[in-house]
């Protein structure tokens, strides 16, 4: 696709996407991270329709610049043919008379470069923000850790006072992050600074089982997929499911 | 000198590629080689990895976790379940998966079985383990299928797996599952590792139709290998990617001889197959209706040689594998081992310039037969059954 039909497809769905907000006003409940947003965005929208709540996620890893709107619209890619852009350009409009748009947004962000993170949220104001830990992985198009630091504190930073920041606490470079924030900060994972603390982990037949504990209180969780990242998701989605029970 | 190779022999496949490229008008329906070039999609995906330099330095071993994670999301839609940083390796093609998994779970002198006919690359591969290929029959008269009774007869205290392709290269068919699950009960019966090769699975050409995997069991992972591979799916053969699954006890193992062998996956290529796994949906989709078409195309052709050929019609894959059913043919003048299928391949590319590949070569239970690829484009397979139709008529 040209840079230039590029750029005025990416604005154009920035903007419808911003008027759709404005008028649905879903709670929006960002997840971003280098690794594991893809099962933690997974493990939130599962929790949130367990309670009967109405929950869009991106399909696929619709992320970035164009990704988003078309995550938050439901719309498909044209990816490089200009004629099947046709349909998303026709369909974000409808999206502003949708009468079912869901409560809650559960979007994955992606930052692959600096100032990707400021565009994002130039689009969205999350409620909630899950941020599922830095690697070194995207770390090419940064000059650092620490620029790419930035990138999640600026998320952080971003995310309402009213809201939630849930911070994989078993991250070096987590408590950094949360030093941003003016939203509430809970941390999930291992370490003792946990709110949501992974007590046990053992490897059942149909995957794994855990114990987390939260506020005194001791879930037991059945994951039914194999990986500790799974179980990390899950200790995430349950924060987030009390801080959206609690407003 | 050369024990290790000496029982080696250069593919069939490969031999008939190099006697067929001395024939300059040659129309080779013998390798298994989509007539597609990778899609655009794919193509870009590198193209911006090449631009943020991402490509130059080796990856972990089993493979960038962002492509391992992908893969994992891809296997959960298909009820597979597997730990994307313990239990899935990408591999350099799926012939490395294979490779270095029968050296990690075998020792020299071990057997495994391979219901055959079926790929012919099985069989060196276990040879170069130091192990050896044991044939079962798969039985033609009932569409290439399992006959389990056989099994039980091949296993001996030297088994160490079964290792089958499914969809089976070259017959296109697909094993049901009441059959895989029986063949299951074997493996726990005596202990033996499954291997389930399924490079083909995204190719079916019937409608509503779901190939199922014995990896989709919890309690077999620790028993069931498989592996997959971007080549066939996303028109990438030449890229040299795939990976392979299994519990975290087994791929463990299975990590030590893959970095042996190559360290990791071509970098480039693991981008290329986060591009498939990202964006390529529609490119499978469209690839599968035009084998669909192909195969009906090439069947529709077959019918009309039924002196010549009977054949199963295949369900899966891009091949078809014809039982040659004409009598009285003599091809005693050929350089080629003694075999109706050798011989019959060597006619039809010295008579009518079409190559195909001799049934032997996928296990003794092909001989008889060849295998025609219809991977080629419609005019290639109009053209090849042309001159074949041809050169029947007037014999």
């Amino acid at each position: 696709m040209k840079p230039f039909f590029k750029k005025i497809l990416q604005y154009y769905l920035k903007y419808i996407t911003k008027l759709v907000l404005a008028i649905h006003k879903p709670v929006i409940i960002a997840v971003a991270g280098s690794a594991n947003k893809t099962f933690t965005r997974d493990e939130i929208r599962k929790v949130l329709e367990k309670r009967g709540s109405n929950a869009r996620a991106n399909l696929k890893s619709f992320n970035t610049e164009i990704g988003l709107p078309l995550a938050i619209l439901n719309l498909p890619s044209g990816y490089n043919e200009y004629r099947n852009w046709l349909p998303a350009i026709k369909g974000a409009l409808a999206a502003l008379f949708e009468t079912d748009f869901p409560k809650f947004l559960v979007l994955e962000l992606g930052v692959s470069k600096k100032g990707d993170m400021k565009y994002l949220l130039s689009v969205i104001s999350p409620e909630v923000s899950v941020i599922t830990g830095i690697t070194q992985r995207y770390i090419e198009s940064f000059s650092g850790m620490d620029d790419l630091v930035g990138e999640y504190k600026i998320l952080a930073k971003g995310t309402k006072r009213s809201g939630l920041v849930a911070v994989n606490g078993d991250n070096s470079r987590s408590g950094e992050v949360a030093k941003s924030s003016q939203a509430e900060i809970l941390f999930y994972g291992k370490s003792e600074k946990c709110q949501a603390k992974i007590l046990e982990i053992e490897r059942g037949s149909n995957g794994e089982v855990a114990e987390i504990s939260v506020g005194g209180k001791i879930h037991r969780e059945e994951l039914g997929r194999f990986g500790e990242h799974h179980i990390y998701a899950r200790a995430a989605a349950i924060l987030v499911d009390k801080h959206i029970q609690s407003v | 000198m050369f024990e290790r190779t000496k029982n080696l022999k250069l593919s069939v496949i490969k031999q008939m590629e190099l006697r067929a490229s001395k024939f300059p008008d040659v129309i080779s329906l013998a390798q298994g080689v989509p007539s597609f070039d990778t899609p655009e999609c794919i193509k870009r995906r590198v193209e911006l990895a090449l631009r943020d330099g991402v490509v130059a330095k080796y990856s972990l071993s089993p493979g960038l976790p962002e492509l391992r994670e992908l893969i994992e999301v891809k296997l959960a839609e298909e009820n597979m379940f597997y730990d994307f940083e313990k239990e899935i390796l990408v591999t350099a093609g799926s012939i490395e998966g294979i490779t270095a998994t029968i050296l990690a779970i075998t020792n020299p002198g071990d057997e495994i079985i391979i219901p055959e006919p079926t790929y012919t690359s099985y069989r060196e591969v276990i040879t170069l383990a130091g192990c050896v290929p044991v044939f079962v029959s798969l039985n033609e008269e009932k569409g290439w299928t399992l006959e389990l009774e056989k099994y039980e007869a091949a296993i001996t205290p030297k088994t160490k797996a079964i290792f089958y392709c499914n969809p089976n290269n070259p017959t296109g068919t697909v094993y049901s599952k009441e059959q895989l699950l029986e063949l299951a009960k074997l493996a726990e019966k005596h202990n033996l590792y499954l291997i389930s090769d399924e490079v083909y699975k995204d190719f079916l050409l019937e409608e509503d139709r779901r190939i199922f995997s014995l990896a989709e069991l919890p309690e077999l992972r620790k028993r069931v290998i498989r592996l997959f591979s971007f080549s066939k799916s996303y028109a990438m053969t030449g890229w040299r990617i795939g990976y392979l699954h299994s519990d975290e006890s087994v791929v463990k193992e299975i990590l030590k001889v893959h970095d042996s062998l190559v360290t990791c996956a071509p970098v480039i290529s693991q981008y290329a197959a986060m591009g498939a796994l990202e964006m390529a949906d529609k490119d499978v989709a469209y690839f599968n209706r035009q084998y669909l078409k192909r195969r009906d195309l090439i069947c529709a052709r077959l019918d009309k040689l039924k002196n010549i050929f009977s054949y199963v019609k295949p369900t899966s894959s891009y091949y078809v594998f014809p039982k040659i059913i004409k009598d009285n043919m003599k091809f005693d003048s050929y350089d080629c081992p003694d075999s109706l299928s050798w011989g019959f391949a060597l006619y039809l590319l010295e008579k009518a310039q079409v190559a195909v590949v001799p049934g032997v070569a996928f296990g003794p239970n092909g001989e008889g037969h060849v295998r025609f690829s219809f991977g080629r484009s419609e005019k290639d397979i109009n053209r090849a059954m042309d001159r074949i139709e041809k050169l029947f008529k007037f014999t």
